[in-house]
């Protein structure tokens, strides 16, 4: 359902244009409907009634990569990507989902994920992977370029709770499926770090995808599980906080969960009550004097912004401090760090073309740095960056993976 | 109605992807940032002169109307498809083609965005100063087509004094070159100027040839804050008589300021019924010179603070505040009319004044910004465009301002073009020998009256 406050959204652009150029989807594109005032439009059409929800309009509404740039630009301050999020919601009966993201969703919102990665973890591992053809590709990605699935998953390699001695701090982990299943290098490095620093750390048992991808894609009653399980294992009142170290996993449980809830018509206070106490990894750790633990590593490291990290949780400056801490580390800026990477989950396998223009430029200003590491709190963007990398020798790593490794 | 078979030429030559038809494409082709929709029956995207001549040798030949269009920045519906037919919107055409650094001049196609012209043109430390408020999002092409003023209009002029060429297609879809690369050139009828600010009604411009200046050196951005208004409008004004020459003189009134500090919290001062945002730029001794000169000025005037800005980046930040003074001031009403009327300088305050009292009087919210040093009004209008009573009321402010405007030798629209949002009141300004001339002029380029057809000429009451 479309709120009343929402819906009157669509009367407050103006049409100055502001949304056009750094859309990185319509700089790719150059047409009106791949815009952000473009898609309002067609939106407010809609809600007046004067235009039907048509296969044109649906195929518009997911040429978007909701990175937010246009919310953030936008100087009426016009909650464009809310708008286009409910407004895909909206129109999920009408167009259904196609196969691959149904199966996709079947598996993050069910109870067979572990399952399949087990066989599939397996599998990958052995010559299944050799014999995928050499230049294939999921959208942009070569196949090649995949990390290979983590042997155990991380969750399995760790007990619930992590004691340390004398707890100077306590917090609940959500690892996501990226570093459960995936990137378990990030999960080994938050863990190492954390308790290093004396945090006891508590990773919930039963905790399940975030959904993000899910509702994003406008299944929300499909989500809605996955969303009242979470907050039920990780609104505990004996933590000192709850940490991500996905952005995305970030951006849903600070504050889209509430957003749907409401939009829903569901109970929103406990989505309130846990989005307060979510921090991404790299906010926590900036509490502590970490200086004196680390130790100097080599490299020339770059920063890249995740869309749900820099816009969705407004965090911009704590990953580059992080990264600024470690002593022998060089920190270079690159031109547009907080450009989106082209990623946008599903986006760079349903429009590859789009996606490897505005990678494309993210890569060239990775090589203009120079550096030999790129940094990103965002398995998506990790995946999208170093799968376009081509032959550079170019590492992407989370932040916390490097502060890790100073401490070792 | 365009028919089928010359949407099927037309997508031979540029093929399907760069010729939408669909409703909802259209849809989004029916506004610019004026508040009035006309949809397209097509939407048609060249990439080169030779694909655009083309078109228009077909269009000629079988009366299809064709509406150029950029980015769709514009604020009085220039380019909107008026009378239908197909929408030529230049934004796939955008490539630099030549930065010439030994004769300074640059050869630009039509859809390159202003601030990425100059961002690129920085790289070679040159400077093309035309600096309309939509630099962002507007296209030269656009800019050409409109005359686009800007902020720096007090230092530098518009986009007609640094347009040295064209290579335009006319609506026949024969190619022809106006002026060219040199920076004198009296051959001829100076039509490179006759085309600038044409509003897309006499031909199509393919390449643009602009003039560039060297950059200057530094820049300093200077905030005064004034609790009366008046004071801000005699210091504009008092600038000017004594000789001095900032590179930008704005004025905001309190609601813009409000709004933008609503946006993007910079600290502007909210309690201010008025802040001059000024630059000065040029040689770094001289820059720091006149900041001081122009900072006891405006305390001398009654400002009640002057704040200088420190970096480049607050600098740039306060420009893109004011840049985004019209979309924001979407946070107070739905719809916004910007009104256009540019006075003598010596008579701003007065105007200001005027406009003031019309909203009052009125009861329309309008809040003020203005390239002051320009006598270059920018009343924001603000409605609902849903309250039919309010528009009238609204309709009934502009009409005054318009008249008032006239009434001390000032001009209908100094910068964003007559359109449809200002063609009621060409015959108030221009008088029937004018018009007629002009219709003249438009049928010796467009004798079928194909080109942007429901323009202001066609329109003017």
């Amino acid at each position: 359902m479309i709120t009343p406050e929402l819906k009157e959204e669509v009367y407050n652009c103006i049409k100055c244009g502001l949304c056009l150029t750094p859309c990185p989807v319509y700089k790719q594109l150059l047409f009106e409907g791949a815009s952000p005032r473009g898609k309002v439009q067609l939106i407010k059409k809609i809600l007046e009634g004067k235009l039907e929800a048509t296969e044109r309009f649906h195929q518009l509404l997911f040429t978007c990569l909701l990175c937010e740039t246009c919310t953030v630009n936008c100087p009426s301050g016009l909650k464009v990507d809310r708008l286009m999020k409910a407004m895909r919601a909206e129109v999920l009966e009408k167009f259904g989902l196609p196969w691959q993201k149904k199966m996709l969703f079947h598996l993050l919102t069910g109870d067979r994920l572990l399952p399949f990665f087990l066989f599939w973890g397996r599998a990958f591992q052995t010559p299944v992977r050799k014999l995928l053809p050499k230049k294939g590709k999921v959208g942009t990605i070569p196949y090649a370029k995949f990390p290979p699935l983590n042997k155990k998953s991380l969750r399995d390699q760790y007990p619930e709770v992590i004691r340390v001695d004398k707890p100077k701090g306590r917090v609940l982990y959500f690892t996501g499926c990226a570093t459960n299943y995936l990137f378990e290098s990030t999960g080994r490095a938050v863990i190492d770090v954390l308790t290093r620093l004396g945090i006891e750390v508590i990773i919930p048992k039963g905790q399940m995808c975030c959904g993000l991808p899910v509702f994003l894609a406008g299944a929300r009653q499909m989500a809605l599980k996955n969303i009242q399980k979470n907050l039920e294992l990780f609104n505990r009142d004996d933590v000192d906080a709850i940490l991500v170290d996905c952005a995305t996993c970030g951006a849903a449980l600070k504050k889209e969960y509430a957003h749907i809830l409401e939009e829903m018509g569901e109970n929103t206070e406990a989505a309130e009550k846990l989005g307060k106490k979510v921090l991404d990894v790299s906010q926590y750790l900036a509490k502590f004097d970490l200086g004196k633990h680390l130790k100097p590593i080599t490299g020339r490291v770059t920063y890249h912004d995740p869309c749900h990290l820099l816009r969705s949780q407004g965090v911009k400056e704590e990953p580059r401090a992080l990264l600024k801490k470690i002593p022998g580390l060089q920190f270079v800026e690159m031109a547009g760090a907080d450009v989106c990477c082209g990623g946008g989950g599903t986006f760079q396998w349903e429009h590859p073309d789009v996606s490897t223009g505005i990678t494309g430029n993210k890569v060239k200003a990775i090589k203009d740095t120079g550096a030999d590491l790129v940094a990103s709190g965002c398995p998506g963007c990790r995946l999208q960056i170093f799968g376009n990398l081509g032959e550079e020798p170019v590492q992407v790593v989370h932040p916390v993976e490097l502060v890790a490794k100073a401490l070792n | 109605m365009v028919k089928p078979e010359i949407l099927e030429k037309f997508t031979s030559i540029l093929g399907p992807e760069r010729v939408k038809t669909t409703k909802e494409d259209l849809l989004t082709y029916s506004y610019d940032a004026f508040i009035a929709e006309y949809a397209p029956e097509a939407v048609i995207f060249p990439k080169t002169t030779p694909e655009v001549a083309e078109i228009m040798k077909i269009a000629s030949a079988n009366r299809v109307f064709v509406t150029p269009r950029g980015s769709g920045s514009g604020l009085s519906a220039a380019a909107l498809a008026k009378e239908g037919g197909v929408m030529m919107c230049f934004t796939m055409m955008n490539r630099i083609l030549e930065i010439n650094t030994a004769n300074r001049y640059a050869v630009v196609e039509p859809g390159v965005i202003i601030s990425e012209f100059q961002k690129e043109l920085d790289k070679f430390n040159l400077f093309y100063p035309p600096d309309p408020g939509s630099a962002t999002v507007a296209t030269m092409g656009g800019a050409v087509m409109m005359n686009a003023g800007g902020m720096r209009g007090v230092k530098y002029g518009v986009t007609r004094d640094y347009l040295l060429g064209l290579e335009i297609v006319l609506p026949s879809g024969a190619v022809m070159n106006t002026g060219g690369v040199n920076a004198k050139d009296v051959t001829g009828y100076d039509l490179t100027r006759l085309l600038c600010g044409s509003e897309g009604t006499l031909a199509l411009a393919t390449k643009i040839i602009v003039r560039l200046l060297p950059k200057p050196k530094t820049k300093r951005t200077l905030q005064a804050i004034y609790n009366r208004i008046d004071d801000a409008g005699n210091t504009v004004a008092k600038i000017i008589e004594a000789g001095i020459i900032p590179a930008t003189l704005e004025l905001m009134d309190n609601q813009i300021v409000k709004a933008l500090e609503d946006f993007m919290h910079l600290g502007f001062p909210l309690d201010a019924e008025a802040v001059l945002l000024i630059d000065v730029d040029g040689e770094p001794e001289t820059v720091e010179k006149q900041a001081v000169l122009i900072a006891e000025f405006c305390k001398s005037q009654g400002a009640r603070d002057v704040r200088v800005s420190q970096s480049e980046k607050e600098n740039e930040q306060i420009w893109v505040a004011r840049r985004s003074a019209f979309g924001a001031v979407a946070r107070l009403r739905p719809n916004c009319l910007v009104e256009d009327a540019t006075v003598p300088v010596s008579k701003l305050t007065e105007a200001i004044k005027k406009v003031i009292e019309v909203s009052k009087r009125n009861r329309v919210q309008i809040a003020v910004v203005a390239h002051a040093g320009d006598g270059n009004l920018h009343p924001l209008v603000l409605f609902d465009q849903r309250d039919k009573e309010e528009l009238k009321r609204v309709d009934k402010a502009i009409d005054e301002i318009v008249d008032y405007a006239l009434s001390v030798g000032g001009t209908l629209s100094g910068e964003h073009g007559i359109g449809i949002a200002k063609s009621k009141y060409l015959t108030r300004q221009l008088s029937p020998t004018a018009l007629e001339m002009m219709r003249a002029v438009k049928k010796t380029f467009d004798p079928q009256g194909i080109l942007n057809p429901g323009s202001f000429l066609e329109s003017a009451a």
